[in-house]
């Protein structure tokens, strides 16, 4: 019987090969910062909500700027762009220019922590039969 | 001996990476972990570290602040999301830059670089000061530096300011600047006396060259030198301010 380790495959809507090269294969790890992830975001995501109900822009742009480095951590390389598209334009746009922007943000953002959740449980199950 | 460390990082996730990283290096010691510049600051009154792994945006103060405000010169490797940084860091002269989120293989890069000898680790080529013959005081007027392939004798009292320009530092004089290979911390041990001042991280002022002080901002011939946070009260003393 071979003690080589399968391979995890990360989902496809984040960025498997830049994954690959963070974890170096230590899915425990990546359990982990999934894990911190999902306690994390949802915090600093209300830090983003206050901001924008009180349009507080600068302090928008600085809650968008952590989460956006949230993201990076697990593979939404393409939501951490987006994120950095809305954090430049809370330097020059008012609250009303950038509401269509944010509702978007917040419906990727949604969908984000919902594939995250299914990935941090299949991490889990994966570390649980490979352990 | 290990480089020791601190981690100025206010996102979880990032901190423990980088902790994670410099564990597995076996090069880096954590010394300590602070989520902002006013407790990285607190600590580094009280305890040197070689390197700081230093986020730029925080709560409160940033990292830039913190550089603005330190009063020794440790290594720096500034981590951020954010590139539109990468020039304000060259401007700091810090070591390197890492973009968050960052590899151990890009780490491990940026760790090494810092450990291959340079001039902090080894004794410049050439000596920068002439050497006193035995049992002789050494002439402290002038000094020797290396440039372009001579040793070149320059007065003390000629120097307007040096600066930092990472591996090497540029004596500027009234009429012509010369670079030579060493750093700004060999510089201030051998400039140490009542005229020379370190008024920011990447400068050394002659303090009887100075034409005036506005703001943090020191005119000199011509020349503007901005004056680091953490070095102000240094000055205004030396200054005999009222």
């Amino acid at each position: 019987m071979s003690n080589v380790r399968p391979r995890f495959d990360f989902d496809e809507s984040l960025n498997a090969a830049f994954l690959e090269e963070l974890f170096e294969g230590d899915t425990i790890y990546a359990e982990t910062v999934f894990e911190d992830f999902l306690k994390d975001l949802p915090v600093y995501w209300e830090r983003v909500e206050t901001a924008f109900n009180n349009k507080n822009l600068p302090v928008l742009g600085t809650c968008i700027h952590t989460c956006k480095t949230l993201f990076g951590y697990v593979g939404f390389t393409d939501l951490q762009e987006l994120c950095q598209q809305f954090e430049n334009k809370c330097s020059v746009n008012t609250v009303e220019e950038l509401r269509i922007e944010y509702i978007l943000l917040v419906q990727r953002k949604e969908k984000a922590q919902h594939i995250i959740e299914k990935e941090y449980t299949r991490l889990r199950l994966f570390n649980e039969d490979n352990g | 001996m290990k480089t020791t460390c601190i981690i100025v990082e206010d996102i979880k996730i990032a901190a423990d990476f980088l902790r994670k990283f410099c564990e597995k290096s076996d090069l880096i010691e954590v010394k300590g972990h602070f989520l902002n510049v006013a407790d990285a600051l607190e600590y580094l009154d009280q305890e040197k570290v070689d390197l700081i792994f230093l986020d730029v945006e925080m709560p409160g103060a940033n990292g830039f602040d913190l550089l603005d405000r330190i009063t020794y010169s440790p290594m720096i490797i500034l981590t951020t999301s954010k590139t539109e940084y990468a020039f304000d860091a060259f401007q700091y002269h810090v070591n390197d830059y890492l973009k968050k989120p960052f590899t151990y293989k890009r780490f491990l890069e940026a760790v090494r670089k810092l450990q291959q000898p340079g001039p902090e680790a080894t004794p410049a080529p050439v000596p920068q000061q002439a050497a006193p013959a035995a049992n002789q005081p050494a002439d402290t007027e002038f000094l020797f530096i290396k440039s372009e392939d001579k040793l070149i004798k320059l007065k003390k009292d000629d120097i307007l300011f040096l600066e930092s320009m990472r591996d090497y530092v540029k004596f500027v004089t009234p009429g012509k600047s010369y670079i030579t290979y060493s750093t700004l911390k060999n510089m201030e041990e051998k400039l140490i006396g009542p005229t020379f001042l370190k008024v920011h991280r990447s400068y050394i002022v002659n303090i009887t060259k100075i034409d005036d002080i506005r703001g943090n901002t020191i005119y000199l011939l011509g020349n503007q030198i901005p004056i680091g946070k953490g070095h102000k009260e240094d000055l205004a003393t030396r200054l005999n301010i009222l």
